[in-house]
């Protein structure tokens, strides 16, 4: 069935492109994008910490909630809701000044206290205050990349009214979409905001359906009921092949294998460097993957680094038993998985395959309380450091502190990292979409986020 | 540098010379931009690492490049490295006969070059050095085998995004430039082959920019020169120093017009990225031809020929007696040039498929249907702005590079005979 959805897209987005063949350049205003993932998402607070971390969710509350700054794909900071900023000798105390003429979609305006007391709300280490035209921020230490770390999700600036009782109007930001309707879980709506400090969007609304599995999603964009629909990574390649437009970031999110705890004893380290060795992640990609995503030992992605080559993703199944032979009783592990996730059961299972070429048992559980588990860390922000301290947080380990920022200072603080032999990583996986003739001026950035303040639909649907 | 030598050669060169000199010697000169001596502090830095690692004697080197590296700049770093490292005494040999094996890997990330050398002494883990210095892009050459041939000099860069720019002067190689993007005008000056900034003119407004902005600079004659943005019209001041005077406005902007026809103007809409159709005075009793990006006059013995490159995606026709639309494989920007070549005008058109960067193309129009008389000339991104130069000899191309997000502006030139 799945072949015949893709082969009929393949059909159906040549008859399309043909229509749409002679099409201007330009953007057009006008239409709504409607568009399919799979995550539920069931808060619009982009503080929430009980939800967790994916591009999806980011890329939602990007464009209904802004930041006071923008990271941009090279890593640089640029300006948003702050017009400028400036560092205190030692990085430890900050100030930005807030853009004036700002509003919420609310018709509240943005005042450096309103931005205050939203950075105070998500980050309660911090003392933040407002002072005339600006915010100042003062970290527990010293903090260079502060700017960047502001460009995240959660130190989005938003604007709670806890006495409103309708849920749309609990919450409020200075996106370039306000939010139109909204059921948790299921369906958000979104509106252009006429009046956005950047200008106003090209397309009217945006229509979000959530909890959508690939198969549906592929299913909405056959039926034209959607036309950004997510592709499963190991499905790309037959899709492309199928004639469908598909749009891919940088790999942005890592799998790998994460223990429960830090290695007790030389045993320990022992068999953990033994795992590593015995993992053929080569094989993953091209016949679990066909051919998606970029294996790698690394914390960080090449594409983001340039060092990945240092870290070898090569097998190295002899080292892998001279190591398992050191060991005399080696203990039987759990790795643990998402029940939900069939490509990470999958990836699991091949790993104990590899470990038991080396002479280790591992058991595969869907569960959490195991001995060691495999995640998905999206990456933060194309800004490394940021990107690599959000990973040390997850993994619950603290970054090594560096002399400078160089490219040298970076590889030795993962180096760091994974010498504590914590996490052994797999892949680095891009988010990829499918696209519907109709959209135009699609680009995602290089850590997935959507731009679609910058995408127009097309004149052949209204 | 490379200004200076102009400044040498063009003493040399008969007048009428000069502009077909100054186009090569600016697409050869920006070729050979990349010189070893730009790679050997690096190949320097990454020796003496290795050296400090292996000491001094026979190693074995292998060079892989994984960046966006020219293979001839990938075969100058790696001689380099090799003479600095025969410097430091390491001595390379066939693998067996070594006593560490070095391997470096060329790589990059956004904004470095990365070059990773993993140094394998026995059976050790390998150690690993790493040096990185700052990317450079080269500028590109345009092969091409049609009659007449599209040339693009690079004029300006920056990250804001260029609206338009003007040459200020009449010589060949631009000395004295202004770039427009939505905050301010900018004069810079070419003073010892550098541009320095001669002026800053803010431009003010009260409403928030549309997306997709274009703005025009047009030249004027009792003062320096018009911006035309949406919704707000500037003006410089008449007397030094220089000042610019915005003010909200919904005046026709100034169509461009290199047939020598009369006057057209057309209105803009200010908060879309469009002009609403309206015309001024009109084409003939036409004073309406529907929602269009662009228009160019085509002359014609007695009259001229208007093509506007409509948002519906089709390209409307009127002389002023007939009106009449057709669908074209082009894009939303179009422009004309006077030039010396086939019937002595051309008209630059941006391609319909922007999917892997836009394009230009010159047309000749002898009845209705356009003719290319000039292969695509490629750009690294999408085309964001398409203007006349000031003398309508050639055309001002913007360009947002589609790796580094930057925008480039370029003056386009049609080259005949070729």
């Amino acid at each position: 069935m799945k072949r015949f959805v893709w082969l009929w897209f393949a059909a159906s987005s040549l008859a399309l492109a043909g229509q749409v063949s002679t099409a201007e350049t330009r953007p057009q205003y006008g239409g709504t994008l409607r568009i399919a993932i799979r995550e539920e998402i069931t808060s619009l607070d982009p503080g929430d910490s009980a939800q967790s971390d994916s591009v999806a969710r980011r890329n939602v509350f990007g464009l209904i909630f802004e930041t006071l700054v923008t990271v941009d794909d090279r890593g640089r900071v640029h300006p948003a809701l702050a017009t400028r900023w400036q560092a205190e000798p030692g990085n430890q105390r900050w100030q930005f000044e807030i853009r004036r003429g700002v509003k919420f979609h609310d018709g509240s305006e943005l005042t450096p206290e309103v931005a205050a007391a939203a950075l105070r709300a998500s980050n309660p280490a911090w003392r933040v205050l407002a002072q005339g035209d600006f915010v100042v921020v003062e970290c527990e230490r010293a903090d260079s990349e502060l700017p960047a770390e502001l460009a995240l999700t959660h130190n989005s600036i938003a604007r709670k009214n806890n006495g409103a009782k309708d849920g749309v109007a609990k919450i409020s930001g200075t996106g370039p979409f306000r939010i139109e309707t909204w059921q948790p879980g299921k369906y958000l709506t979104l509106a252009a905001e006429e009046n956005h400090w950047r200008g106003r969007a090209f397309v009217d609304s945006i229509d979000i359906q959530m909890g959508k599995n690939f198969r549906e999603q592929a299913l909405e964009l056959e039926g034209d009921k959607a036309d950004v629909v997510e592709v499963a990574p190991e499905q790309v390649q037959r899709v492309i092949m199928a004639g469908q437009h598909v749009s891919s970031s940088q790999p942005v999110e890592l799998l790998a294998l994460v223990f429960a705890d830090e290695p007790r004893n030389t045993d320990d380290k022992t068999i953990r460097s033994a795992l590593a060795h015995s993992i053929e992640r080569r094989s993953m990609r091209t016949v679990l993957l066909q051919g998606s995503g970029v294996p790698v030992a690394s914390l960080l992605p090449n594409w983001m680094t340039g060092y990945g080559s240092a870290f070898s993703t090569d097998v190295e199944l002899k080292r892998a038993r001279e190591e398992r032979t050191q060991v005399h009783d080696a203990p039987v592990l759990t790795v643990g998985y998402d029940a939900n996730d069939s490509l990470a059961r999958t990836l699991v299972e091949r790993v104990a395959l590899n470990a038991q070429d080396a002479g280790l048992t591992l058991r595969p559980l869907a569960s959490t309380n195991t001995d060691l588990r495999l995640m998905r860390i999206p990456l933060a922000s194309p800004d490394p450091w940021v990107s690599l301290e959000n990973e040390a947080e997850v993994l619950d380990l603290a970054v090594p502190q560096t002399t400078g920022d160089s490219v040298e200072d970076l590889f030795a603080a993962e180096q760091a990292l994974l010498a504590k032999q914590r996490v052994i990583p797999l892949l680095y996986l891009p988010t990829d979409w499918a696209l519907s003739p109709a959209v135009g001026d699609w680009s995602v950035g290089a850590d997935g986020s959507w731009r679609l303040d910058e995408v127009s639909m097309g004149k052949d649907r209204p | 540098m490379v200004i200076e030598m102009w400044q040498s050669i063009r003493l040399f060169l008969p007048m009428a010379c000069r502009r077909s000199f100054l186009t090569l010697f600016l697409v050869l000169s920006f070729v050979g931009v990349l010189t070893a001596s730009d790679w050997s502090d690096p190949a320097r830095q990454l020796a003496r690492k290795i050296a400090g690692v292996t000491g001094p004697g026979a190693v074995s080197i292998t060079l892989e490049n994984r960046s966006s590296l020219a293979k001839k700049d990938f075969d100058a770093v790696g001689g380099l490295l090799r003479i600095e490292m025969e410097s430091l005494g390491l001595r390379a040999v066939a693998e067996e006969q070594a006593a560490a094996s070095v391997h470096v890997t060329f790589s990059e990330n956004p904004q470095f070059y990365v070059w990773v050398t993993e140094i394998r002494q026995g059976n050790a883990d390998p150690t690993v050095a790493i040096v990185s210095l700052p990317r450079r892009d080269e500028i590109g050459v345009v092969h091409d085998s049609m009659p007449m041939s599209l040339r693009k000099i690079p004029l300006w860069a920056q990250e804001s995004r260029i609206l338009d720019v003007s040459v200020l002067d009449d010589d060949s190689a631009p000395q004295h430039i202004a770039v427009l993007d939505g905050e301010r005008v900018a004069i810079y000056r070419q003073k010892n082959g550098k541009w320095q900034t001669e002026q800053n003119l803010a431009i003010t407004h009260a409403r928030p920019w549309p997306h997709d902005l274009r703005g025009l600079l047009i030249p004027a004659k009792d003062h320096l020169f018009d911006v035309y943005l949406p919704g707000v019209f500037c003006q410089t001041s008449v007397s030094v120093p220089l000042n610019l005077n915005c003010r909200e406005s919904d005046d026709p902007w100034p169509l461009p017009n290199a047939a020598g026809a009369q006057p057209l103007r057309g209105f803009y809409a200010a908060s879309r990225n469009f002009f609403t159709g309206a015309l001024t005075p009109g084409v003939g009793s036409l004073t309406n031809v529907g929602k269009f990006y662009s228009a160019v006059a085509v002359p014609r013995t007695h009259y001229a020929l208007w093509l506007f490159a409509g948002v519906d995606g089709q390209v409307h026709l009127a002389d002023g007696v007939s009106e009449q639309s057709t669908k074209l494989d082009w894009g939303s920007d179009l422009v004309s040039v006077r030039t010396g070549c086939g019937v002595g005008w051309q008209v630059l058109a941006t391609a319909a498929d922007a999917t892997n960067g836009d394009s230009l193309r010159a047309y000749e129009i002898a009845d209705r249907d356009p003719a290319a008389v000039s292969v695509a000339l490629d750009f690294s991104g999408e085309i964001t702005a398409l203007w006349p130069d000031v003398k309508y000899d050639s055309a001002i191309a913007v360009v947002r590079e589609r790796e580094r997000g930057e925008y480039e502006a370029f003056r386009v030139a049609v080259v005949c005979g070729e």
